[in-house]
């Protein structure tokens, strides 16, 4: 049985509960953030079911401005009269540590019109239909490959979901969203050999968008193709970079980019590096939350911004900044919908499109990394690097250096062998300015839009 | 409500009893009420504080082999009864008030939290967080040169949480985790280090106030002197000595979570069928404990409302147990060591580690430093991670060459990779200097409170990743 879409979430109510508490607490100036979701999911081990999971979550984040005009706030699931008196409580006890040296305050965009977006909400099914589907999905997956034996790593999840943004000067935001989504991870053994694992993910707004079958082929296409792995040699190579691998790692030094991290001085981006070249000519990085590959969007950030496309790099060139209210305020321009909510506001990336500059030849053209003489003879072996791994661990975005365990392959003339286990380092700002150009089309995916990326000179540690 | 209430008795039974005439083989509903504080301080200024409360529960139904768990955040009666509505759907049961349900009760509440009442209130208050933390970074300030930015963090998580299963469970328990970071980044030209430290306890309300941030502000800032002017290690094969305390860190992750009875569900573990064989060198012993007082991984009870036990997972090269919930052990029949542990109500609990420490050995540190030729004195570890296959890979805050013996420059950007199965048997030297650390541990039910320890150790062989 199908479960149709209800808000659950009243704009009105809370802000006249919230009016009413606040006045009761000495308090003039407030904004909320809330959200909610119903969430189901399940997981399967051969057939059989794994663990079934149900969630109703609701979260609420109250932020005060105190007498002396310092801000505070206080989050909690309890969203009764008597939680949100607490949490107004709670924040005006922490607005006695607010920072006075940087005050949020309400965004001026707060109340400007959102972009129309299509978001269609579909109807969430039952959890036994999820079990049939994904029991289905794990069956073909195993049927595609002797090798395959199992699927450790596997989930299909659906979540209808609602986030609001009020404030006492009025403003009110609400969004409601229903998404699904698929991963599954397969691992395939071979007598004698190691055993070697790789997934793929999908997103949709509902159940019947998944592209189940697309998933199941990825998949399977990854996992078989690091059966036949050999160990590397250590040295330099010239690497192309999967669309998701490149985006992983933009989105891990998104530090470059944000306003937030230059004030605190924790950027290697400064104040005055707007303007300068950042990257090779040919490439452009834009945010854009909004884009329709972007499934789920935030049509407006913790601050009630609405999201927009900002560009980033232009031509090699840095242009802009991702922005909340007080970063904004610091530099002279509108925030541009990257906010959180706090006291101390955080900023971060939606979703990046990159690719090459319109108007400016994209680097070497014609690059294919099967090309039988590679992409030009006497240019030696390329290293694929497919998904990278460890992002949290192997980057450190404040130095500009990056260490990172790969999954890829080794291309000699025309011939990919799966990468044993390797890892690629190097500097973010040297692998931006020794790009050599773009392979293929762009590709959506879950972080973002982009091409193969080619890089030259990066170091490869392998076994070989 | 309190959970020492007599009230939720009340509640709970019809509960698990309404679970068990549906047809489930068990019921469970684990109850949880918590309060954090955080605070950030820059420089010398409070620039984040950040308090949230919360309440929840996780309700699960066993039938078979299977499961369902349904969470929410809605602890009324209807709310909870509607929970194992939903649970119980997903094994394909309805309640059914007429049936039998051979649910005789829960027994008197078994209440480890009598004695931990007043360590909320026990705990240092916002005005006094802010304070330490601001001597930690002035502490900072006065030890380290080229700061271009100076942190200081506090986390207090206070969990109150109650447990009743359908087999006679009734236990509840108070949790006081506090945790301390302090970070830096040097910077000076091109030259730049980020060096971080943490400090963590479970227990003990007073453990702030005895900080002492100039000793820490100290250490850490050595530490980034000494690491803003290194070179890029060379990348290489290399025999490595890992420091103690937080060098666990590798152990817990690429072999500790090989030792979790999930891993042996899913298949994803190379020791499934290893019990009494040798997996690691004669030298390593290692152990999973819940019992140490005042350690970030210890418990009264896990929660699924067992008392934690010493486990010893590996003795002397030989493997001995797995660490086991109550599902792994349905499922696996490896008998449950105390080890169910949940990030909050919204997982369900699964085999996880607790403190968990390679054994001291017979050698000093200096004795495995001369006993290397040419390699690498991993002295301050970073983050990791472990894949579906066992390959690790771990960051390298703070190294050194070791030459002939004797430690010489100072190297960065090292990452160590290997697998567990071949670098366990390469543990060749343990040194007598047993160390702790707090950490957190991030796997399928969430991100929990753990320790990680050590002695130093030498491993004969593994890959370092570098320039």
């Amino acid at each position: 049985m199908n479960t149709p879409i209800t808000a659950v979430l009243d704009g009105g109510e809370l802000k006249e509960q919230l009016d009413r508490l606040a006045a009761q607490a000495g308090l003039h100036q407030w904004d909320l953030g809330a959200s909610c979701s119903t969430d189901t999911s399940v997981q399967v081990d051969r057939g059989e079911p794994k663990q079934m999971k149900g969630a109703e979550r609701r979260a609420v984040t109250v932020r005060v401005w105190n007498d002396q005009g310092l801000v505070g706030i206080t989050s909690t699931s309890d969203l009764s009269e008597a939680g949100l008196a607490r949490a107004l409580e709670g924040a005006k006890e922490a607005s006695s540590f607010g920072n006075p040296d940087e005050v949020p305050a309400f965004s001026p965009l707060a109340k400007a019109p959102l972009q129309p977006l299509e978001q269609p909400l579909k109807e969430s099914c039952s959890i036994l239909d999820l079990l049939a589907r994904l029991k289905e999905a794990e069956r073909d997956l195993l049927a595609s490959h002797p090798a395959i034996t199992t699927v450790p790593y596997n989930g299909l999840a659906q979540r209808s979901s609602e986030r609001l943004y009020i404030n006492s000067d009025g403003a009110l935001r609400h969004q409601q969203l229903s998404t699904a989504s698929l991963y599954l991870y397969a691992r395939a053994e071979e007598t004698g050999r190691k055993p070697r694992s790789s997934g793929a993910v999908r997103l949709a707004y509902g159940l019947e968008d998944l592209d189940v079958h697309g998933c199941v082929e990825e998949a399977a296409q990854r996992t078989i193709s690091h059966l036949d792995y050999a160990p590397i040699a250590t040295g330099r190579y010239t690497c192309v970079f999967s669309p998701e691998a490149f985006l992983d790692l933009i989105g891990a030094f998104s530090s470059l980019f944000n306003a937030r991290a230059v004030l605190d001085g924790v950027s290697l981006s400064q104040k005055d590096s707007l303007g300068k070249p950042l990257a090779v000519p040919f490439l452009s990085i834009t945010d854009n939350a909004l884009h329709p590959g972007n499934i789920g969007s935030p049509l407006f950030d913790g601050e009630g911004t609405p999201t927009a496309p900002l560009r980033l790099i232009e031509g090699g060139v840095l242009r802009h900044f991702l922005h909340s209210e007080a970063t904004a305020r610091a530099f002279g321009v509108l925030p541009t919908g990257h906010a959180g909510m706090g006291a101390k506001v955080s900023v971060s990336p939606d979703w990046f499109e990159i690719g090459p500059t319109p108007g400016v030849t994209a680097g070497e053209e014609g690059l294919d990394r099967f090309a039988p003489m590679g992409r030009r003879a006497g240019m030696g072996d390329l290293v694929v690097i497919d998904s990278l791994s460890a992002l949290h661990a192997g980057v450190k975005a404040s130095q500009g250096a990056f260490s990172l365990p790969f999954d890829g392959w080794l291309i000699r003339d025309g011939q990919a062998i799966s990468v044993e286990a390797a890892t690629v380092a190097g500097d973010i700002r040297t692998v931006l300015t020794s790009l050599i150009g773009f392979e293929g089309p762009s590709k959506v995916t879950p972080s973002g839009l982009c091409p193969w990326v080619w890089v030259e000179g990066l170091t490869i540690t392998g076994d070989g | 409500m309190e959970f020492q209430d007599p009230a939720w008795r009340g509640l709970l039974e019809p509960l698990l009893a309404a679970g068990r005439a549906a047809g489930a083989d068990l019921v469970e509903v684990f109850l949880e009420r918590s309060d954090h504080l955080g605070a950030l301080a820059e420089q010398d200024v409070i620039t984040n504080v950040s308090p949230s409360f919360g309440m929840g529960a996780g309700v699960r139904v066993f039938s078979g082999r299977h499961d369902g768990f349904v969470s929410t955040n809605d602890l009324s009666s209807a709310g909870l009864m509607a929970a194992l509505d939903q649970a119980l759907a997903m094994l394909g049961l309805l309640r059914n008030p007429r049936s039998p349900d051979g649910f005789e009760g829960l027994p008197p509440l078994k209440d480890y939290a009598l004695a931990k009442a007043s360590w909320l209130g026990g705990s240092p208050s916002l005005p006094e967080v802010a304070s330490r933390l601001l001597e930690g970074t002035a502490a900072l300030a006065r030890h380290g040169s080229h700061l271009q930015s100076r942190r200081g963090s506090y986390a207090r998580d206070w969990q109150d949480v109650l447990v009743c299963a359908s087999d006679g469970t009734f236990a509840r328990d108070i949790r006081l985790h506090q945790s301390l970071g302090l970070n830096v980044l040097a910077a000076d030209g091109d030259h730049r280090a980020s060096v971080g430290r943490r400090y963590g306890t479970q227990g003990r309300p007073e453990d702030l106030r005895d900080w002492d941030p100039d000793a820490s502000a100290q250490d850490l800032c050595s530490s980034a002197a000494t690491m803003l002017y290194a070179n890029y290690v060379e990348a290489g094969q290399y025999p490595v000595v890992l420091a103690n305390r937080f060098g666990g860190v590798i152990f817990h992750e690429a072999c500790g979570h090989l030792l979790e009875t999930t891993q042996v569900e899913r298949g994803t573990t190379p020791f499934a069928d290893c019990i009494g064989d040798p997996i690691a060198h004669e030298a390593v012993t290692a152990i999973d404990e819940g019992l140490s007082e005042g350690s970030f991984g210890s418990l009264s009870m896990d929660d699924e409302g067992m008392e934690p036990q010493r486990t010893v997972l590996i003795e002397q090269g030989i493997l001995r147990r797995f660490l086991s919930d109550r599902a792994g052990e349905m499922r696996t029949s490896h008998p449950r060591t105390g080890s169910g542990r949940r990030q909050s109500y919204s997982f369900a609990a699964a085999s996880r580690m607790r403190n968990t420490y390679i054994a001291p050995g017979p050698h000093t540190p200096e004795d495995l430093i001369a006993s290397v030729d040419r390699g690498l004195y991993c002295k301050a570890m970073g983050g990791g991670s472990v894949g579906p296959t066992g390959q690790f890979n771990f960051a390298v805050e703070e190294a050194y060459l070791i030459e002939q013996g004797q430690l010489t420059r100072p190297v960065k950007g090292a990452t160590l990779i290997g697998e567990a199965k071949e670098v366990l048997p390469r543990i060749s030297m343990c040194a007598n200097d047993l160390e702790l650390a707090a950490g957190f541990c991030g796997s399928v039910s969430g991100s929990i409170f753990v320790t990680v320890g050590q002695p130093h150790i030498r491993v004969d062989a593994i890959t370092v990743g570098g320039r």
